[in-house]
């Protein structure tokens, strides 16, 4: 591909995120933008939110942030346990563990959620957070085994047990020699589980109840409800932390020189 | 096999691969300071038999004794024995000084004590000029000098080497070699036990010998004792005994072969006869040796080596340094009869 051809790709890639980004923001800051506007008024520019759906924005932001947080480490800790154990056993319990991670990713968010919804009102709780927190580790967990048996499957356990037998405990070995060596892995998978946990909709629904409400459920009410300012508002809320998290990582990275 | 006081005590072990076994009836002992190596083809299980040992893998019976104490169900991190992978694999995210005061600092030594105490054994491998330099900044050679190092700094009593010279150049080889040498000829050291299936290589650094064929020890002893007098054709074709003629034993003890006829004590009948080609001479026709004619040269690192024809059967010999020949002129052979060995049966 010539130089000239490149910059028109990259355009068009860039019109392609930027748009409906840019979009969203001028919807954010107008109070009313209708058809057939191109641009909207300047006098519609400035909303006046109420005092009531920003505390909502508020609670939920939190609410997402909580989850997303507790999540990120937890499904880390669970995929990396897992996908570790899968990488290193033999050939026809490894298909069975990369199945059945791959069931918990492949499966749509809401049969998954009927399940999980029957499961976490067995165990009493149903519309609670820490139900909610429980049905995101589902597919967080399952995201991030997978995640985890592709980089456990060439890893040099050699470096393990040189070090067991240099006289380092199991917990040395991995707190000495595995954790460091994975630690870039091991920030991007906290990173991804968090992301999966973000944008839940569907599993926070059925398990929350309406009674947990994270940004996206926020949002999704207030575009049903026709409040498409705040809507705009609660979608930039959404998508802009990920894009915050993914750089943090990444200058993390180049700050650390973490290679692996 | 006795070796020193303390060391590494190995008794009946049987190693599985799976549901089959691989390696069966093992015993194995190396003293302190002393250097026992294990040679055999690829994939008799050498290495299964030094992870079993180290604790990685489970022995299917048998049992291992460090210094007099039985380790067999203990944990790889209690039983004094360092094993020491083919790969020399240093930690990456550690720097050379670090890696070697690793084993220090996991026995509860402060960072900075664990880098004091590790310095010297740096300096000993030659890498003291590098000690601050990460381990993908180091040559081959230096890589393996820093693990060995590592695995000094662990003071283990029994330190096993899995072809600790298997990826290196020649150059390289010889350096590592040398290390090894240097740093293990102490004779209070760990008793080491090296696997390698380059017969050069074990005769050249071990004390003892042990070959392994077709899951079972084939012969144990002193370098030079297995290399002149190896016990079974398996042996003597696995260790690369140049020469393996047919001959017969008569009553009288006598054994006839292509290079003559030598004394041999033994029931009659036919017997394999051994001789390394450094022990065959070939020179100009003329004496009272056979006569044999000329089908070949070989170029050895040692020196050229002539393939010769005698009575049907082909004889490398070592041409003395006055013969100039070319292939069909006639040589005369002379042979020490000490050099000869007699093992019963025939190849054919």
């Amino acid at each position: 591909m010539t130089r000239h051809r490149q910059r028109w790709w990259l355009a068009g890639v860039a019109l392609w995120t930027l748009v409906p980004i840019a979009a969203l923001v001028v919807r954010a800051l107008a109070r009313a933008w209708r058809y057939p506007q191109i641009l909207p008024g300047a006098g519609d520019a400035w909303p006046m939110f109420g005092a009531a759906a920003t505390g909502r924005l508020t609670e939920a932001l939190m609410t997402s942030l909580v989850l997303a947080m507790a999540i990120g480490p937890a499904s880390a800790v669970i995929g990396f346990t897992i996908g570790r154990a899968i990488a290193r056993a033999p050939r026809p319990a490894r298909r069975v563990g990369l199945a059945l991670a791959l069931f918990l990713v492949i499966a749509p968010p809401t049969a998954l959620g009927v399940g999980l919804q029957v499961a976490t009102l067995a165990i009493g709780v149903g519309g609670t957070l820490f139900g909610v927190f429980l049905a995101h580790l589902v597919p967080a967990a399952g995201y991030l085994t997978l995640f985890a048996v592709g980089i456990f499957t060439t890893f040099d356990f050699v470096l393990e047990e040189e070090a067991r037998t240099l006289g380092a405990r199991p917990w040395q070995v991995w707190s000495r020699i595995t954790i460091p060596i994975l630690r870039r892995r091991l920030a991007e998978a906290v990173v991804l589980g968090a992301l999966v946990s973000w944008g839940q909709v569907a599993l926070t629904l059925l398990i929350g109840g309406g009674v947990v409400r994270t940004l996206p459920v926020e949002l999704l009410s207030f575009v049903r409800s026709g409040s498409d300012q705040l809507g705009a508002l609660a979608a930039l809320a959404v998508s802009v932390p990920p894009m915050l998290a993914i750089g943090l990582l990444q200058v993390g990275i180049r700050r650390t020189g973490a290679t692996l | 096999m006795t070796g020193g006081a303390g060391g590494l005590d190995v008794r009946g072990a049987d190693v599985r691969f799976g549901v089959r076994v691989g390696l069966s009836a093992i015993d194995l002992r190396v003293g302190r300071g002393e250097r026992a190596a294990l040679l055999g083809p690829s994939g008799v299980g050498k290495t299964s038999l030094l992870r079993a040992i180290a604790g990685l893998d489970r022995l299917s019976a048998g049992s291992v004794s460090v210094d007099g104490r039985d380790v067999t169900g203990e944990l790889p991190e209690r039983r004094g024995i360092v094993y020491m992978h083919q790969a020399a694999s240093l930690f990456p995210h550690l720097s050379v000084l670090d890696n070697v005061a690793f084993p220090l600092e996991v026995r509860g030594l402060s960072r900075a004590e664990a880098r004091i105490r590790a310095m010297p054994v740096v300096e000993r491998v030659r890498l003291g000029p590098l000690a601050s330099r990460a381990p993908a900044t180091l040559s081959g050679g230096q890589l393996h000098r820093a693990a060995l190092a590592r695995a000094l700094a662990a003071d283990p009593a029994v330190l096993l080497l899995d072809e600790p010279f298997s990826s290196l150049d020649p150059e390289l080889r010889a350096d590592v070699r040398q290390a090894v040498v240097e740093l293990l000829g102490d004779r209070v050291g760990p008793a080491v036990v090296l696997v390698t299936h380059d017969i050069d290589e074990a005769t050249g650094l071990a004390d003892t010998l042990t070959v392994l064929l077709d899951g079972r020890i084939a012969q144990a002893g002193r370098p030079a004792a297995v290399l002149r007098a190896p016990q079974s054709l398996a042996v003597a074709r696995f260790i690369g005994i140049d020469n393996i003629l047919p001959g017969v034993r008569d009553e009288t003890n006598v054994v006839t072969c292509a290079l003559g006829q030598f004394p041999s004590a033994g029931p009659a009948g036919p017997v394999s006869v051994t001789v390394r080609a450094g022990s065959v001479r070939a020179r100009a026709p003329g004496g009272r040796g056979r006569t044999a004619r000329v089908v070949g040269t070989l170029e050895r690192v040692s020196g050229p080596v002539l393939r010769v024809r005698i009575d049907g059967d082909d004889v490398v010999a070592t041409p003395n340094t006055e013969l100039t020949c070319a292939t069909g002129d006639l040589v005369e052979l002379c042979v020490e009869p000490s050099s000869i060995h007699v093992i019963r049966g025939s190849e054919a």
